[in-house]
């Protein structure tokens, strides 16, 4: 005894949800929801979300060591100092690690291999 | 008096540029994420403006001086979140299309059970998130006009509840964007006349060692002197940076961004206003430390040093300037946080409609001011850091896992997020109502992050692997990746939307 299962992309689900829900309270809604029911290039996909881990997990790394090494000055900076590493320091380093990543990342995107 | 005025000030502005923007609130669409017709620069203004909050505009200040220089750790942790915002969700969830977490979710798995299981992890995060900024309007106002605390809450309930009810999101932006501005300008402006004013022999006392202990000179969090500061150090970092990540509120921003490069960089912008802003709180502890070292309440202490500085009528003016730009704090981070938890209330867990939307903004606001009463003595940080410690432990790894993993299944994410949101309230809860030494024990308990974060990637990675994945897991993972040159046309038409 084989059940019938209706097949629909996330999006489009998503889309259908608010579509009954706006039925519901007998309203039209006229908001858009952003469907996207073209059919994607698996291969292309594939790619992108592969480079962009590899580039999100680095960003993340670099986090952590960025932050233990701010904790590790701070703290032998030591107390006259100590303040002022962490008042100088570590928003300019934030900043640069995001700056360098979304640069990335978008040189990924303007040449998918 | 003065300082009445200067908040009352600030709350007409905001009431006009949300009635300003009412036109716009028309479908739920347009009242959760404006449609998405936000400006990028308008964005970021508005996320950091709703994110800076209470937490710290007065909690900042009020720790240092109780805690010691380590309270700088909390700004660095709610700055270095936007790094991982920029780099794990902000393009992928805009890709989703989802309007929230539970959205996402449902996107993502396709599991209705799950959608109402993230619609309460919602309410949860959002009230731990409200009730201090509620306490925070109480201490303000009572501080400025001798209005009792109660009385503060329960009218600044009033106002939040019905500014969000009559315009919505699209008039959040613009309100929070003015906030974030009125917040520089009346947290900033102030201090430097202050680091002027403080005189030099002040001055150096703010940041000489001398004559301070040298715990409170450490620069890291040593929590009620438990005598692990390393400990509590990582585990506040690992709960601000990685909560940031899983605040629904902040989420919730990206989908009124034009496209996934935009959201990206708006993230960055947020970088850059939160690390100009978080400059001057501390000015307020350092120097908070030197004329007020044993304020009464912790959290007004911000509000405490004009006054202590420059007695008369500088002084008068400085802390009525002072006292708005933490009013503004509050007005603008208590608006979005109930944004996000009416939508959770409707739009998750009853299925969205309209009128239920405001009724959640009024019911929200109820409960949070109700629980704001008795918790005026807990310090402002204290329940934000618990805000953030449960994001981390649920939605950061669900996001995480969801939009980087093609393995995590609904099973998986439902496991993950039961354990990660029960282990971190409950250890949160139990360190409120067991008297613990303090030690290690209680570090792991009053900052449960260090753990509960592990163990619900963890949980979530292991149950995901015996069930089933679906086929079109794989394309909704894909999706969020997509290059942009593949889609143009579709940002396109997002764009001139």
């Amino acid at each position: 005894m084989s059940q019938r299962v209706r097949v629909t992309s996330p999006q489009t689900r998503l889309a259908m949800r608010r579509r009954a829900d706006a039925m519901r309270r007998g309203s039209h809604q006229s908001g858009r929801a952003p469907i996207v029911s073209t059919a994607i290039d698996i291969e292309a996909a594939e790619r992108a979300l592969r480079r962009q881990r590899r580039l999100a997990v680095r960003t993340v790394a670099l986090l952590g060591i960025a932050l233990t090494a701010l904790l590790l000055a701070a703290d032998l900076a030591g107390g006259r100092l100590g303040w002022a590493v962490l008042f100088f320091m570590p928003y300019p380093v934030l900043l640069a690690l995001a700056a360098i990543h979304v640069r990335r990342a978008e040189r990924i995107e303007a040449d998918p291999r | 008096m003065i300082g009445l005025a200067s908040i009352s000030l600030v709350l007409i502005s905001s009431v006009v540029i949300g009635v300003w923007g009412v036109r716009a609130a028309r479908s739920t669409p347009d009242f959760l994420v404006a449609s998405r017709r936000i400006v990028p620069g308008w964005n970021a203004l508005a996320i950091a403006g709703e994110y800076v909050s209470a937490a710290s505009v007065l909690g900042l200040a009020g720790l240092l001086v109780k805690n010691g220089v380590g309270a700088m750790w909390y700004a660095v942790g709610f700055t270095g979140g936007y790094v991982l915002v920029a780099a794990l969700v902000a393009g992928p969830m805009r890709r989703s299309g989802a309007y929230t977490v539970p959205d996402f979710a449902e996107y993502r798995l396709g599991s209705p059970r799950l959608r109402r299981m993230c619609g309460l992890v919602v309410l949860v995060i959002m009230l731990l998130y409200l009730i201090p900024q509620f306490k925070a309007a109480g201490v303000v106002l009572e501080l400025v006009s001798g209005i009792p605390y109660w009385v503060g809450v329960v009218g600044a309930g009033l106002v939040v509840a019905s500014t969000i009810a009559v315009g919505g999101m699209r008039a959040a932006t613009y309100v929070q964007a003015f906030h974030y501005m009125v917040k520089l300008a009346f947290i900033a402006v102030p201090a430097l006349f202050l680091i002027f004013l403080a005189g030099p022999a002040r001055r150096a006392a703010a940041i000489n060692p001398a004559e301070v202990d040298a715990e409170w000179m450490r620069p890291l969090l040593d929590l009620d002197g438990s005598g692990h500061p390393v400990l509590a150090t990582v585990s506040v970092l690992v709960a601000t940076t990685l909560g940031a990540m899983g605040l629904p509120h902040v989420v919730m921003r990206f989908h009124t961004v034009a496209g996934a490069r935009a959201a990206r960089r708006v993230a960055v912008g947020v970088i850059v206003l939160l690390g100009g802003f978080y400059l001057f709180p501390i000015v307020y502890g350092l120097l908070g430390r030197v004329v007020a070292p044993n304020p009464a309440e912790t959290d007004i202490v911000t509000v405490l040093v004009p006054g202590e500085i420059a007695p008369g009528a500088v002084g008068a003016v400085l802390t009525a300037l002072v006292a708005a730009g933490a009013f503004a704090a509050f007005l603008s981070t208590s608006s979005g946080l109930l944004l996000a938890l009416a939508g959770g209330l409707s739009h998750d867990l009853f299925g969205g409609s309209l009128p239920r939307l405001r009724l959640g903004v009024a019911a929200g606001t109820g409960l949070a001011v109700a629980l704001a009463l008795p918790a005026a003595g807990v310090d402002i940080n204290v329940l934000v850091g618990w805000a953030f410690a449960v994001a981390a432990s649920t939605f950061c790894p669900l996001l995480a896992l969801g939009i980087w993993w093609r393995g995590l299944t609904a099973t998986g994410a439902t496991v993950g997020l039961l354990i990660g949101a029960g282990a971190s309230t409950g250890a949160a809860l139990a360190s409120v109502f067991i008297d613990l030494e303090p030690g290690v024990v209680s570090i792991l308990l009053s900052q449960p992050a260090l753990w509960t974060v592990p163990m619900a990637f963890t949980a979530m990675i292991l149950a995901s692997r015996p069930s089933e994945i679906p086929e079109w897991a794989d394309e909704a993972v894909l999706r969020l990746h997509l290059p942009t040159r593949s889609r143009k046309s579709v940002d396109a038409r997002e764009e001139t939307d």
